[in-house]
């Protein structure tokens, strides 16, 4: 994702996202309280395809929506928790992932990745704090890692092809 | 003065009627609050008790025009920052010099051709340079623009406008007001009016703790007292030494700006704003007598149409120079155009130190021309760069432009 914040003098704030979807979302914080959205095609930054007006109690309801705070998402394929450059992901295991059925020793992580799990909850066995290389990785389960970002990207390659 | 108070409050309930009519046609309100105070004034008659030439409260009237001068400036100073001109970026500065360079050699052009004086001309050229802060950001809002590619750009020439404005007023007040004839005399009070602001600015930065101190008082009374004092008494000294009192209330907002106090002041001042605000564009109208605008329609339009130019190309090299397409570059144009207080403060110097009398209703009909058309012209932007494109074909040499600095050969 990428945010984009401009002064408008005299008017308010503006924030300029792009989102990973290929979508340009516009926001407007008017001083006065107000909030427009504006939603861009990205291969057209001259016409809106829409736009919504809130009032600031409306955009507080809204925000909240949106960040989850009254209501978790489902569909949490990866949550990040950064501290500097260390990055903690939750993978969801889906059952045509190549690592389904191997243990963790099997799969070489630590050797493969440089990413170290330190939880697998399994939908079944309950959870497992800091699984040792024994235990089998299971289909449906949530796979939290720590590691740098790039040990992130091979341990999802790992988890996807199933080892080296 | 038995009816003072009664005319006084004909007069508000005109301005009223005026921004009624203005919400129901969802126009700009400007023009409407001149217009009103065209209307009636001394050319008017008498209605029963209703008096619509406003004899006996036309200096009360004035100078309640005065004050909102003053609101309308120390609020822009307020919102002012040194700053937030610092971080907007390379490509404002740029937009912003070229938008002066180009609109205030026009108006300059414009003044000397047209047969005026040389202090004359520099009013004018004043008049034609500097759009109106207020209906530019008025419109944007009520047009759902603030998300466009180019708003940024607009609202940094507006921000440029304002700086230059500000420059320009204090040195043009030195001028017209000094009465001095010899160049001599004219310089040193242009330099008296530039270094009492730089001394007002670097004492005003260096009192910041004390004002944060005085200011820190519960009372809202306190509060609003000691800031209208600080106000009144530094706009009005400056008009003792030949600095407009208009650039002083500026000065004023700018020091207070860094105050940690600068929410509580705008929120206070805001209603001031308004309301004296309005009296000002009325009381303006009330001196322009309708009759005698026929001597200076052939001079505003002229300008009108040399203002139309200026700024189209002016916003067509500054999208350019920022990267915007043509489409978004023709949309600054079209909508820094519109003209409003900036300029009948420029005019209203003028009529202060004694220039000719065209000068007002040739800015009063400029002013209103401008401030009708300039937020059609915006609203109808799309239309007028299709057309604009089918003459001059922005967007063939756009794409020339591009295949030519990427390297390619434009015929390929």
């Amino acid at each position: 994702m990428n945010l984009k914040e401009t002064d408008l003098p005299g008017i308010g704030k503006k924030f300029v996202v792009t989102t990973r979807s290929g979508d340009k979302l516009v926001i407007i914080v008017h001083d006065d309280g107000r909030r427009e959205l504006y939603h861009f095609k990205h291969d057209d930054e001259e016409e809106s395809i829409s736009m919504v007006t809130l009032d600031d109690d409306e955009a507080r309801h809204i925000s909240a929506i949106v960040g989850g705070i009254n209501y978790k998402p489902k569909a949490l394929e990866t949550i990040e928790v950064a501290l500097d450059d260390l990055i903690i992901e939750w993978y969801r295991i889906e059952s045509g992932f190549k690592c389904v059925g191997l243990s963790i020793g099997e799969l070489n992580v630590r050797q493969q990745s440089g990413a170290t799990i330190i939880a697998l909850i399994d939908p079944t066995h309950g959870k497992t704090i800091n699984p040792g290389p024994d235990v089998v990785i299971t289909a449906n389960s949530m796979l939290v890692a720590l590691g740098e970002r790039q040990h992130q990207k091979r341990l999802r390659q790992v988890l996807l092809n199933g080892g080296g | 003065m038995d009816h003072l108070i009664f005319e006084i409050g004909l007069a508000v309930a005109l301005i009223a009627a005026g921004g009624f009519i203005s919400a129901k046609l969802r126009f700009s309100v400007i023009p409407f609050y001149i217009l009103i105070g065209m209307a009636v004034g001394p050319h008017a008659g008498q209605i029963w008790h209703l008096d619509f030439r406003f004899i006996e409260s036309a200096p009360l009237i004035e100078f309640m025009g005065r004050i909102g001068v003053l609101f309308l400036l120390f609020y822009l100073g307020l919102e002012f920052s040194v700053g937030r001109l610092i971080k907007s970026g390379k490509s404002i500065a740029v937009g912003g010099t070229i938008y002066i360079a180009i609109n205030f050699t026009l108006g300059l052009l414009f003044g000397w051709g047209a047969g005026f004086p040389l202090q004359e001309t520099l009013i004018v050229a004043g008049i034609t340079t500097i759009s109106s802060s207020a209906i530019v950001a008025k419109v944007l809002v009520d047009l759902k623009r603030t998300a466009n590619p180019e708003t940024e750009m607009i609202l940094g020439i507006i921000m440029f406008e304002d700086v230059f404005l500000a420059v320009y007023i204090s040195i043009l007040s030195g001028l017209v007001l000094s009465g001095s004839s010899t160049l001599g005399g004219v310089l040193l009070s242009a330099l008296l009016s530039l270094g009492f602001m730089l001394v007002l600015l670097i004492v005003g930065r260096k009192a910041v703790p004390l004002l944060n101190k005085w200011l820190n008082v519960s009372s809202n009374e306190l509060f609003a007292l000691i800031i209208f004092a600080l106000l009144f008494i530094i706009a009005g000294f400056s008009e003792t030494i030949h600095v407009a009192e208009a650039i002083g209330a500026l000065l004023v907002g700018l020091i207070l700006a860094e105050t940690e106090h600068v929410h509580r002041i705008e929120r206070l001042i805001i209603p001031f704003r308004d309301f004296f605000g309005a009296i000002f564009f009325f009381s303006f109208g009330l001196t322009i007598d309708p009759l005698a605008l026929g001597g200076a329609l052939w001079y505003s339009l002229g300008a009108v149409v040399v203002t139309l130019i200026g700024n189209f190309v002016a916003g067509m090299l500054a999208g350019r120079s920022a990267g915007l397409s043509p489409k978004a570059s023709s949309n600054i144009g079209l909508t820094i155009v519109s003209r409003g207080e900036f300029s009948i403060i420029v005019a209203n110097l003028g009529k202060a130190g004694g220039l000719l009398p065209l000068i007002q209703p040739f800015a009063a009909l400029y002013v209103l021309i401008l401030a009708i058309l300039g937020p059609l012209l915006t609203k109808e932007s799309k239309h007028i760069y299709k057309l604009l494109n089918r003459i001059f074909k922005f967007e063939k040499r756009n794409r020339t432009d591009e295949k030519a600095a990427l390297g390619d050969d434009p015929a390929g």
